[in-house]
């Protein structure tokens, strides 16, 4: 090791020491998530849901008619479409319940 | 001059005029987007073997940033995982890493944003669901389905696992429209203003000072679109470890 070392060390923990006693009596400042990003993240959970919802009961439909030849159409559409929006919901409270979990104040 | 906001997202070959090669008939152009992301790659990769190269004790500015974004991510595994979560630590860093260069090469001028083409995010995504299914029944099996069971009389679960099934198959969706909208909604946004500040000093007179309001604008938008940036390749991240997690603890909502 080369024998500066020592010294940067001696240096760097005294402007660590500084940089501490400047900031002393600072809370951290803990902001895990900004409004803006919640309200995009449980707007985008809701509807990606309702559109695989739909999609799935499209695609059901459609497969039903191509073959099976049962003419569902338009009842997996607006089933999987409820679900679908069921599904958002339940998306939205999970998010909303972990993102109030990471802000509650750790012990 | 060019007034289209949207024009920035425009996918269109570049060096190469000619389509490098096809396939089953459909022609493959080296494009824009391609292009940046392996300038996304190549700078990421320079930063971290550039800075690290010194090695020393007391580290120099650009060594604590490539130390800072490695204990950054390595705490977020663990925090979110657990110790055994950090096998994930080379994919989720670099998952992290590219989505947060591709973010922050998007802010340059005359750049493009490959991480405001869902066709990018949604392979990513998707890469990260795969995964994350293989790993689930690699270390729990068949019990893997449980994620789409939750605690509850059997008759509501007739409504309920097809109402778990469908919130699963939106984790990709969700994840991949996160991150491209809000890289397209910013660039718009800030290319929607430049265009104002054009014609407004078009127009002369009294509205050569007013551009001062929507220049003053840009100036705010972008630096909210700098936390945006940082923001979404961490949102990105910890929801790629938060889904891993489930495949390889059982899960508990």
């Amino acid at each position: 090791m080369p024998p500066s070392e020592p010294e940067d060390l001696k240096r760097l923990g005294e402007r660590i020491d500084a940089a501490g006693k400047k900031h002393a009596g600072e809370e951290p400042q803990a902001q895990p998530a900004s409004a803006y990003g919640i309200a995009f993240r449980l707007g985008t959970e809701l509807v990606s849901a309702v559109f695989v919802g739909a999609g799935v009961g499209w695609g059901i439909d459609w497969a039903a008619e191509h073959w099976a030849s049962l003419h569902t159409r338009p009842v997996g559409l607006v089933v999987m479409f409820l679900l679908g929006a069921a599904a958002g919901i339940r998306n939205v409270i999970r998010t909303a319940r972990q993102i109030s979990a990471d802000m509650a104040p750790k012990e | 001059m060019a007034m289209n906001p949207m024009e920035q997202f425009e996918v269109k070959p570049v060096i190469f005029h000619d389509p490098l090669f096809s396939i089953a008939g459909h022609p493959i152009y080296f494009t824009n987007q391609a292009l940046f992301m392996i300038v996304a790659v190549t700078v990421a990769t320079l930063f971290l073997t550039l800075t690290v190269s010194k090695n020393r004790l007391v580290p120099s500015r650009g060594q604590s940033m490539a130390e800072l974004s490695y204990e950054f991510v390595a705490s977020m595994i663990n925090s979110t995982m657990g110790s055994d979560g950090l096998k994930f630590f080379p994919l989720i860093f670099t998952i992290f890493l590219f989505v947060l260069f591709n973010n922050f090469l998007g802010l340059i001028p005359w750049t493009f944003t490959a991480t405001s083409q869902i066709a990018i995010t949604f392979t990513l995504a998707s890469f990260v669901i795969v995964t994350m299914v293989i790993v689930g029944f690699m270390k729990q099996g068949l019990g893997f389905f449980k994620l789409f069971v939750p605690s509850a009389p059997w008759y509501l679960l007739i409504l309920l696992v097809p109402i778990e099934v469908i919130s699963f198959l939106t984790r990709p969706v969700s994840l991949s429209v996160r991150l491209f909208a809000n890289m397209l909604a910013g660039h718009t946004l800030l290319a929607v203003f430049a265009s104002f500040v054009v014609l407004m000093i078009g127009a002369g007179g009294i509205m050569y000072g007013v551009a001062l309001a929507p220049f003053a604008l840009i100036v705010c938008i972008y630096a909210l679109e700098m936390l945006v940036a940082a923001l979404q390749a961490y949102v990105f991240a910890i929801l790629t470890c938060i889904y891993l997690n489930e495949a390889i603890h059982h899960a508990n909502h």
